[in-house]
């Protein structure tokens, strides 16, 4: 899973038949230099969400199939929205390096 | 699978109910030369792993969701084994390690 902030909604009004009641988040994934400085994210995502997140909060975004498996039926997924960040503690080099 | 350091955690309340009591680790992809290599995953720590740890991470979904005993889990990720410390006398890796043969 990824860390990612959410930027943006889409609606869709002609979509596969599996999608009812989704709502899909535009997010940006971390970067390999974002947790350190904050900027330099990976290129956007569309993911799907099930649990409410908003614009500006914090996801993490499970990809690829397992993205699928919490779904009933067959659905087409490829990112899907695993947990909604409360908090991340992140540091970017050891501090006690020797 | 990959070589990673992990570099911290996440916490959550409004999650997939598969990760509740589950720690969950910010693992960052390293090269030979431990410098960034890819964007941070977030790991399932079956064996917990330290901050700042070199660890091994691998994205069989399949064993991630028996982990978890829910076979509805989008989780992908997890911790395969913490790598040994490397002795002092080998702190440097050889000149072009990471190079792809030619």
């Amino acid at each position: 899973m990824r860390i990612a902030n959410v930027i943006g909604r889409v609606t869709l009004s002609v979509r596969h038949h599996s999608f009812r009641g989704e709502r899909l988040l535009v997010v940006l994934p971390w970067g390999p230099k974002t947790g350190a400085t904050g900027k330099d994210h990976d290129y956007s995502v569309v993911a799907y969400d099930e649990l409410g997140a908003g614009v500006g909060q914090l996801v993490t975004i499970s990809e690829s199939t397992e993205a699928t498996r919490p779904f009933e039926r067959p659905t087409p997924c490829d990112a899907y929205v695993a947990t909604i960040v409360d908090d991340v503690f992140f540091q970017a080099e050891n501090p006690h390096a020797v | 699978m990959r070589l990673a350091r992990i570099r911290g955690y996440v916490t959550s309340t409004v999650k997939h109910p598969s990760f509740e009591r589950c720690r969950l680790l910010i693992a960052q992809p390293v090269d030979l030369n431990d410098q960034p290599d890819g964007g941070p995953q977030v790991v399932l720590d079956p064996h917990g792993a330290a901050l700042h740890e070199k660890v091994l991470i691998c994205s069989d979904g399949s064993w991630a969701r028996k982990y978890l005993e829910d076979e509805r889990s989008p989780a992908r990720w997890w911790v395969m084994g913490i790598v040994d410390p490397k002795p002092a006398s080998e702190s440097q890796p050889p000149s072009g390690s990471n190079s792809p043969a030619s």
